[in-house]
C-alpha cells in the first residue's frame, strides 16, 4: 500500500516542458473553483435575478453611459496619439505635453456637469499648466522617458 | 549610525511633502492611500532608492490618515479604512465639534503608528532571520499560508482564494524565465502576442492600472457627481479640545494599535478589517460603550489607532518574507523592484543602512502628518472640496506617466494599463476581489520557481508534507486558516438565517 502510495506521488519532471507543469495545476485549480462557485454563487443568484431580486451587474444596472464609454474613448485615444504624435518628435517628450493638455480638457470638461464660463476656464487653464509642470518636472529636470 | 549620514535635508523634505500628498490623497473620497503611492511612483523613478522610499512611505502614512478628515465632515470614509470613523466622527461633527473629533482622531492615529512602527522595527528581523533557512519547499508553503489567509479572511473564501488564483495565472503569462532556472519557453499565450508579453505583464503597470483607471472607471460610470454639493463642512469651534480627553483611554489606544499592526500583517487583509475589529472590541470591553456611535471620543481613537498602525504591520511580511501585507505595500514591492532591490529574509540583514532609513522615514513621517494635520486641519478640509472634473485627468496623465517610463519607454506598458484598469473594473464589478488578485500576481512567479524547483530536487509531491516540521507546522496553520473561514462562514449563514426568519 505504502509503494502505492509513494509510486502515485512521485513525479519526475522533464525540463523542455517544465513551464507548463505549474499553469496545468493552476487550471485545474481554477476550473475547480469556477466549478463550486458556479453552483454555490452563480446559479442561487441567476436565480435571484430571475424572480427580480437582484440586478445582473453591468448589463442591468443603470449607469452613466455617456461618460463610461466617453471615458474609455477618450483613454484610447489618448494612449494611441501619444505614440502617434511623440514619433513626429521623438525623445523630446512633446507628444506627451501636446496631447495630455488636449486629453485633461476634454475629460474635464466631460465630467463637468454643469458648464459655467469660470468652470471652463479654470479647466483650461488646468489643462494647460498640469501637464506643462508635469512635463518640465519629469522630462527637463528629472530626464524621465516621456512619449 | 552609518545611516546617519544618508539622511540629509532632502530626505526629510521628501518623507514630509509625501506625508502631505498623502493626506490630500487621503482627504478626497475615492482616492486611497494605494492610488496616492501608485500615481505618484514616477517622482521615484529619479530619486535614489533612499529618497524615494522617504517619499513613498510619506504617502502611505499620510494616505491612510487623510481619510479621517471626510469620514468626520461628511459622513464619507476617505479611504476604506475609515469607515468606522464616521459612526462617531459624524456624529462630532454635528454638533459642532467637527475640529475637536479630528484632533482627537489624529492623535489616536500618531499613536497608532508608532506602536506599529516599533513592532515592526523589532518583530521583522526575528522573523526574517527565522525565514532565512527556509528551502524552496518551505519558500512555497508561505506563499500557500498567504493566498489561504487572504481568502479566509476575504467577504466569502471561495470567491478569495478564486481572485488570488487568477492572479496567480495572470502571473505565468509570459516565459518560465531562465534566469529562476526555467526553460525559456512561453506559455498562455498566443504567438502574435510574444513580443509584447515576452516577459509577461510588468508589475507597476498592472498595480496602477487596477487601482488608478479602474477607480475613473468606476467614478465614470457613476456620472462623477460631486457628494458635497449639498453639504457644508462643520468645523466648529477650536478651543474645544484638550488632551485629557485621553484621560483612561490608554488601554483602548494601545489594544486598537495591536489589533491594526495584527491585522495588517495578515497578507491582503484591508484596512477596513482593523479598524472594525477594534471598534467592535472597544464597544465589547469598554465599560462606557453605551455612547459609542452616537459621537464618542473613544469610538474615533479605536478606529484611527487601528487603521494607522496598519503601515507597520502591514510592512512585516513585506520585508521579513517578500509578501505584501496590504495592495498599498504590493506597490511598494514595485518600487523596490524599480530600484534592483529583492525583498525577503535577505533584506535586512544586507541592507541593513536602507532598513534603518526606513524606520526613520516611517516615523519622521508620522510626525509630520501629526503636526500638518493637527495644526492646519482647517487647510486640509477644504481639499475635499476640490472638483472630480479636474483631479481625475490628472490622474490618468499621471498614471500613463508611471506606466510608460518604467521600462524607459515601452508603449506597450501604457496600453497593459488600460487593460487592467478593464480587468479591475470587471472584477469588482462581478464580485471578485481586488486585492487577494493583486497578491497572488505579485506572488504567483515566485510559487511557480519554488513548487517547481521543489519537485525537480525531490521528485515527488510527498515532500511537502515531509520536508521539515517548519513544513508541518505551515500546513498546520493553512488548515487552521481555512478551519476559521468556514466556521465563520457558517455563523454568518445561521446569523443571517436568524436575522431572516425573525
Amino acid at each position: 500500500m505504502e509503494s502505492g502510495l509513494t509510486s502515485l506521488l512521485s513525479v519526475s519532471i522533464d525540463f523542455e516542458t517544465s513551464h507548463l507543469l505549474f499553469p496545468r495545476i493552476v487550471h485545474w485549480v481554477m476550473g475547480i473553483l469556477f466549478a463550486i462557485i458556479l453552483v454555490t454563487k452563480t446559479i442561487p443568484f441567476l436565480a435571484a435575478v430571475k424572480r427580480g431580486e437582484r440586478t445582473i451587474p453591468i448589463v442591468g444596472e443603470s449607469m452613466d453611459g455617456f461618460r463610461f464609454f466617453g471615458t474609455l474613448a477618450l483613454i484610447v485615444a489618448y494612449f494611441y496619439l501619444m505614440a502617434v504624435v511623440g514619433n513626429l518628435f521623438p525623445y523630446t517628450g512633446y507628444g506627451f505635453l501636446f496631447v495630455s493638455m488636449v486629453f485633461v480638457f476634454l475629460m474635464s470638461l466631460m465630467y463637468m456637469h454643469e458648464w459655467t464660463k469660470k468652470g471652463v476656464i479654470i479647466v483650461l487653464v488646468n489643462a494647460i499648466v498640469a501637464p506643462s509642470l508635469v512635463w518640465f518636472i519629469l522630462a527637463k529636470l528629472f530626464k524621465i522617458t516621456l512619449p | 549610525m552609518e545611516f546617519l549620514s544618508f539622511l540629509d535635508f532632502s530626505f526629510f523634505l521628501l518623507a514630509g511633502f509625501g506625508a502631505l500628498v498623502g493626506i490630500i490623497f487621503g482627504a478626497i473620497p475615492g482616492m486611497t492611500a494605494t492610488m496616492a503611492v501608485a500615481v505618484c511612483l514616477p517622482l521615484t523613478y529619479a530619486l535614489g532608492l533612499h529618497h524615494g522610499l522617504a517619499l513613498l512611505l510619506g504617502l502611505y502614512v499620510g494616505g491612510i490618515s487623510g481619510g479621517m478628515v471626510p469620514a468626520v465632515l461628511l459622513n464619507i470614509p476617505g479611504t476604506p479604512s475609515s469607515i468606522t470613523t464616521t459612526f462617531d466622527g459624524y456624529p462630532m461633527a454635528q454638533k459642532g465639534e467637527g475640529e475637536r473629533a479630528l484632533r482627537v482622531s489624529v492623535i489616536a492615529s500618531v499613536i497608532g503608528g508608532l506602536i506599529s512602527a516599533v513592532v515592526l522595527f523589532l518583530f521583522a528581523p526575528l522573523l526574517a532571520d527565522f525565514s532565512i533557512k527556509f528551502s524552496y519547499v518551505e519558500k512555497f508553503l508561505i506563499i500557500l499560508l498567504a493566498l489561504s489567509v487572504i481568502a479566509s479572511l476575504s467577504s466569502n473564501m471561495l470567491v478569495g482564494i478564486f481572485s488570488g488564483v487568477i492572479g496567480i495565472w495572470l502571473s505565468l503569462i509570459g516565459t518560465y524565465s531562465i534566469s529562476d532556472g526555467g526553460n525559456g519557453h512561453t506559455r498562455l499565450m498566443f504567438d502574435f502576442m510574444e513580443p509584447y508579453l515576452f516577459e509577461g505583464f510588468s508589475l507597476l503597470p498592472v498595480l496602477i492600472g487596477i487601482f488608478g483607471i479602474s477607480t475613473i472607471l468606476l467614478e465614470a460610470e457613476k456620472g462623477v457627481r460631486s457628494e458635497l454639493a449639498s453639504e457644508r463642512v462643520k468645523l466648529g469651534k477650536s478651543s474645544q479640545f484638550s488632551f485629557s480627553i485621553f484621560k483612561g483611554r490608554l488601554t483602548n489606544l494601545v489594544r486598537s494599535s495591536f489589533i491594526g499592526t495584527f491585522v495588517g500583517m495578515l497578507p491582503g487583509v484591508g484596512g477596513s478589517a482593523a479598524s472594525v475589529l477594534a471598534y467592535t472590541q472597544e464597544k465589547n470591553l469598554s465599560r462606557d460603550s453605551s455612547e459609542m456611535g452616537k459621537g464618542a471620543p473613544q469610538g474615533l481613537m479605536a478606529s484611527e489607532s487601528a487603521n494607522n498602525a496598519l503601515t507597520g504591520g502591514a510592512l512585516i511580511p513585506l520585508l521579513s518574507l517578500g509578501i505584501p501585507g496590504d495592495s498599498t505595500t504590493a506597490v511598494l514591492i514595485g518600487a523596490f523592484t524599480l530600484q534592483g532591490i529583492q525583498v525577503g529574509p535577505l533584506f535586512i540583514p544586507e541592507n541593513t543602512d536602507t532598513w534603518y532609513i526606513m524606520m526613520t522615514a516611517l516615523v519622521f513621517a508620522n510626525f509630520v502628518m501629526f503636526f500638518v494635520m493637527f495644526y492646519a486641519i482647517k487647510h486640509i478640509a477644504k481639499v475635499v472640496m476640490v472638483p472630480k472634473y479636474i483631479l481625475y485627468p490628472l490622474i490618468v496623465m499621471m498614471c500613463v506617466v508611471g506606466g510608460y517610463a518604467i521600462n524607459y519607454g515601452i508603449m506597450f506598458d501604457v496600453w497593459t494599463l488600460l487593460i487592467f484598469g478593464l480587468l479591475g473594473y470587471l472584477v469588482q464589478k462581478v464580485g471578485l476581489e481586488v486585492a487577494p488578485l493583486i497578491i497572488g500576481f505579485i506572488l504567483g512567479g515566485q510559487a511557480e520557481v519554488y513548487f517547481v524547483k521543489s519537485l525537480e530536487s525531490f521528485g515527488t509531491y510527498s515532500i511537502f508534507f515531509t520536508k521539515s516540521p517548519i513544513a508541518v507546522v505551515l500546513w498546520l496553520l493553512i488548515a487552521a486558516s481555512v478551519i476559521f473561514s468556514v466556521v465563520m462562514g457558517l455563523k454568518n449563514r445561521k446569523a443571517s438565517r436568524e436575522e431572516a426568519s425573525q
